[in-house]
């Protein structure tokens, strides 16, 4: 039993330190450009105008100081079945965490990380969401302690299972020589370019840009530029076409340079009962999730997208904690819909992904649109009368209205098997849930009395995603169809034919 | 079509809601009476007074008297040995599926109103959501919390 206790790698206290300051930018900026008001009227010379600086350099001292002893106070060590944490300067603070509730160890690199070897470790515990601070962080620890706790949490956890059963100690045997891993999927750089291509984030850039132009619209000399955007506009469209079309250039550059930040060499591994994913080019990330906590699959298809035969698979995973927002685990990012077929299969084998779908009936059809014309009406009929003429342009609301109404039926869907729902809906993009039987907590049938008319229903259910809840939701369906999924879902009373666990 | 679930909650519930309408209209009378001194005021036209009182009347029928009675009569709950089944909606009638595997726990709460009327709510919570009978008399709802908590413990997961 190693009772040594561990510190942390030198380099946590840098880390600390930049983390101390990044958090501090935003209230040092109003801090200086305050100052930068003030220090017209003071005279120069004065000791006053040197105030700031001395608050500047004393919070700066405080932060490097404090990341210093966040280092130096925190140290880890292993108990026979547990990871304990002291971390503290004037409370002291220990955790201890049963090697058996750790779910998976999450790595990072960073910039900083990279030339020391060292990784950030973020152990995730199977909180059942009643503790918002289940987990622990190791800021900076070299690759061989990584290790380290790895095997000391594998070994743990051998020595409980031979513990528990002799049979488990035979297949412990087996297990033991080599982790398989299996290649599941990774992300070629023509996958990321479309990637980049196609995302939201294109649009964020560009209208960044335009913000960011708006703001410095105070210094632009707009009447000066007025007189040569005549000019400008006398040479033709050509140069305005060309002007829009280096904008969108730019803003493309961009999102391909943020996305392979985000995705590049992103690849998806299978070890054992393990996802293990990794990506990042400036910041190296391994995020592992066990396949025994994922709830649901969802598959998005933006229009976009659609129209290339892409689309996005998302895993909702359950445990966690508050501030992750990863727990939405974007598993490929962007691969062909035909191709998902294989790798969701090999990762997923209790599912089925080509079920047999019931569709919206075609009485359904203005449902997906009647409502909407509750609020287009009016708004149409203002516009075109307070704008006419060109108000009356608004009527193109009616047929894109109705036209994704339509789409929206074609899309609503739903499939039952053994232990499985799927539901398909589409909102503008296409969502395709897949949820096993025992991870749904609760269904819910909706009908209201137009439905009832047409004989129609909907139908939602809510999963576990992250510490909350994700609701999945299909309408205007049969109404029998519904009732079919109600039955399906009510328990069977088992009699002791199951008989006791074994 | 699938049967309702059987039992009905408290007659006293309707009462507790009927209380709720009339807070809930005195409220917006207060409102409707400060609008009409504004608008006596300042002069404005006379059938806004009429709209004002037209809204109030139509306020107070909705809330104290239509909306809980179809309430009432909508909510319904059942109780089984594998799950609870709720029905509830007043315009848009939702049917709730919760099995017993499902439920991580049960509370039962009491306000200073439904203590009055010696009545509690049950909520039942899963890992991600909570479902809520309002209005039932204290002693069933204490003896239907602790008759879930037994069944959730009991019940097996079956996949």
């Amino acid at each position: 039993m190693s009772k040594e206790r561990y510190q942390l790698h030198p380099i946590a206290a840098v880390v600390n330190f930049i983390k101390g300051l990044k958090d501090l930018i935003f209230p040092f900026i109003i801090i200086f450009v305050a100052n930068g008001f003030q220090g017209g009227s003071a005279s120069p010379g004065h000791w006053t105008s040197y105030i700031p600086y001395i608050i500047g350099t004393v919070i700066l001292a405080f932060v490097l100081i404090s990341g210093i002893i966040k280092w130096k106070r925190f140290v880890y060590w292993f108990n026979e079945d547990e990871l304990c944490i002291e971390y503290g300067l004037f409370v002291k603070k220990k955790r201890y965490i049963p090697f058996e509730r750790i779910q998976s160890l999450n790595y990072t690199e960073g910039l900083l990380h990279r030339p020391f070897k060292l990784v950030k470790i973020t152990i995730e515990t199977a909180g059942s969401g009643a503790s918002t601070e289940a987990e622990a962080e190791l800021i900076a620890i070299t690759r061989d302690a990584a290790k380290q706790i790895e095997t000391e949490i594998a070994s743990a956890q051998k020595r409980k299972s031979l513990k528990t059963s002799d049979i488990a100690a035979i297949d412990e045997h087996t297990v033991e020589e080599q982790i398989k891993s299996i290649p599941i999927f990774r992300m070629t750089m023509k996958d990321l370019l479309i990637l980049a291509t196609t995302s939201g984030g294109i649009g964020v850039v560009l209208s960044g840009l335009v913000v960011f132009l708006t703001q410095f619209s105070e210094l632009i000399p707009y009447e000066q530029i007025y007189d040569e955007v005549v000019v400008f506009l006398k040479f033709g469209f050509f140069l305005v076409v060309i002007t829009i079309f280096a904008f969108v250039l730019v803003g493309w550059i961009i999102s391909v340079i943020l996305t392979t930040l985000n995705y590049y060499q992103f690849t998806i591994v299978q070890e054992e009962d393990q996802i293990v994913l990794t990506r990042g080019l400036l910041e190296k990330k391994k995020v592992t999730i066990p396949i025994s906590r994922v709830q649901g699959i969802r598959i998005i298809e933006s229009p976009f997208r659609q129209m290339f035969g892409y689309c996005t698979v998302i895993v909702e995973s359950a445990g966690g904690s508050m501030e992750d927002q990863d727990k939405k685990i974007r598993l490929f990012p962007l691969i062909k819909k035909k191709k998902i077929k294989e790798p969701l299969n090999k990762l997923f084998s209790d599912f089925d992904f080509e079920p047999k779908w019931t569709t919206a009936p075609k009485n359904a059809k203005p449902f997906y649109y009647r409502l909407d014309f509750l609020w287009v009406i009016p708004v149409m009929v203002g516009v075109s009368y307070f704008y006419y003429p060109y108000g009356l342009l608004s009527m193109l609301l009616i047929p894109i209205i109705l036209l994704l109404g339509l789409w929206q039926h074609g899309a609503a869907g739903l499939a039952l098997t053994r232990n499985q729902l799927s539901i398909r809906y589409r909102g503008i993009n296409k969502y395709t849930f897949f949820i096993e039987k025992k991870r749904m907590q609760s269904l819910e049938m909706k009908q209201s009395p137009f439905q009832k008319r047409k004989a129609l229903a909907s139908i939602e259910t809510t999963i576990k995603s992250g510490i909350l809840g994700a609701t999945v939701k299909v309408e205007h369906l049969k109404e029998e169809d519904i009732e079919a999924v109600m039955t399906w879902y009510e328990p069977i009373k088992i009699t002791t034919e199951k008989g006791h666990p074994e | 079509m699938r049967k309702e679930p059987i039992n009905q909650i408290s007659p006293k519930g309707l009462k507790v809601w009927r209380l709720y309408g009339v807070m809930q209209s005195a409220i917006v009378l207060l409102l409707m009476i400060v609008a009409g001194v504004l608008s006596w005021w300042l002069e404005g036209p006379w059938w806004i007074v009429i709209i004002l009182i037209l809204f109030q009347l139509l306020y107070t029928y909705l809330f104290v008297y239509l909306f809980p009675k179809l309430r009432w009569l909508r909510w319904r709950y059942e109780v089984r040995e594998q799950e609870i089944e709720l029905q509830h909606g007043i315009f848009i009638v939702k049917r709730t599926l919760v099995p017993m595997v499902r439920v991580q726990h049960v509370d039962t709460q009491q306000g200073p109103i439904l203590r009055k009327y010696d009545l509690a709510s049950i909520t039942i919570s899963t890992a991600a959501t909570n479902h809520t009978i309002p209005a039932l008399i204290t002693g069933e709802a204490d003896e239907l919390r602790s008759r879930i908590s037994t069944l959730a413990r009991v019940a097996e997961d079956d996949v």
